[in-house]
């Protein structure tokens, strides 16, 4: 992790980052929980059909805001949370090649990504927020003291 | 270690076993929560499989695109070009101009071939058009496209809604020409998903050789 500036590496600031995409994590769960159906409608909007089949799509929109809400209390908590912090960044990984795979595709949507509220046709800037979010994570996972 | 604030170093087996529990436990609590409200009282939750929403015409989709001609797409139907004409309903031949390729099923296909009203482009290679195709249709393979777009500039539609197909499946050759066609300017693209496959396994007249009307 040579290019990561020192300073990143730092335990209060990896601690921090971990706080951050914790609370990231439990903004995002909340309003998903709150409205799975409409939750659904937006992971189908992604058309993952190529990786994950159309009638899993209700699978994945019951659990991923579980998974959120439990890796978000592991990285608040620090009860494991570099455990947490992996799990973040594979999501957010994920996550983000989703939007970048719908755009190339010239699909046009509203995300869904914190709930129906927080409601944004998925663009340059999503895929621009996406990416700080995916490097807060990275900086979550540091190991080093 | 002497912090009294966890510093989030775990790491080896300690670290493998949290991420696989915290994504366990996430799974395990998101299909508790669903089973429990789906045969709970009153029932409610996500079905198990996902169907996608259907609407039923291109009427349909035209009177909800009139409804918000200027506003981004709402419902995910709108947003989805795949889902948008899942319209197989044979009711009229217009076509309504969304700003994306339309799916239609082999009725829609049919209705437009016989009344001559639509201009048909198969998207496959040269010598599988060759192979058969549907009679009257343009070869204009995607891969051709994608080096020369000048052919997309030059097509003429003869002023009537194109149809695109291609092999089947999940057909991506007819969904990139739609969109080429869309970005090219074309105002009312359809796109035919069961194509060459369903076209000729049920009946329907077929051309082969080279020349949209064959040999």
């Amino acid at each position: 992790m040579g290019w990561i500036p020192a300073s990143l590496l730092h335990p209060t600031v990896r601690r921090g980052a971990q706080i951050a995409a914790g609370l990231i994590f439990l903004a995002a769960a909340l309003p998903k929980l709150a409205d799975l159906t409409a939750f659904a409608g937006s992971v189908h909007n992604f058309h993952l059909e190529p990786i994950v089949p159309v009638s899993a799509v209700n699978l994945l929109a019951m659990t991923i805001p579980w998974v959120e809400l439990v890796a978000g209390l592991a990285l608040v908590s620090g009860v494991r949370p570099r455990a947490g912090a992996f799990v973040y960044t594979a999501l957010m990984a994920f996550f983000t090649l989703g939007v970048i795979a719908a755009l190339a595709r010239g699909l046009s949507f509203e995300c869904g990504c914190f709930g129906k509220a927080g409601a944004g046709t998925i663009g340059a800037k999503k895929v621009a927020e996406n990416l700080v979010m995916l490097a807060i994570g990275m900086i979550g996972t540091v190991d080093r003291r | 270690m002497d912090r009294w604030w966890p510093d989030g170093t775990e790491s080896g087996s300690r670290l493998w076993q949290g991420v696989i529990a915290i994504a366990f436990t996430g799974c395990v609590l998101g299909v508790a929560q669903n089973a429990l409200i789906r045969y709970g009282s009153p029932k409610d939750g996500l079905a198990w499989r996902y169907s996608p929403p259907k609407l039923d015409s291109l009427e349909d989709i035209a009177k909800q695109t009139a409804s918000a001609p200027a506003a981004p797409v709402m419902t995910p139907d709108m947003n989805d070009p795949l889902q948008l004409g899942a319209a197989s309903a044979a009711n009229g031949l217009d076509v309504p101009d969304v700003g994306r390729p339309i799916q239609v099923q082999i009725a829609k296909v049919k209705a437009f071939y016989d009344a001559k009203a639509a201009t048909i482009v198969d998207a496959r290679e040269p010598a599988e058009y060759a192979e058969g195709h549907i009679p009257g249709a343009i070869n204009m393979p995607y891969d051709q496209v994608v080096t020369d777009p000048e052919r997309l500039e030059k097509f003429d539609a003869q002023g009537k809604p194109i149809i695109v197909y291609c092999g089947g499946g999940t057909c991506e050759l007819s969904m990139n020409l739609g969109y080429a066609l869309v970005n090219a300017g074309q105002k009312k693209v359809l796109v035919y998903m069961g194509g060459w496959p369903e076209w000729s396994t049920s009946g329907n007249p077929v051309a082969k050789g080279q020349t949209p009307e064959g040999a």
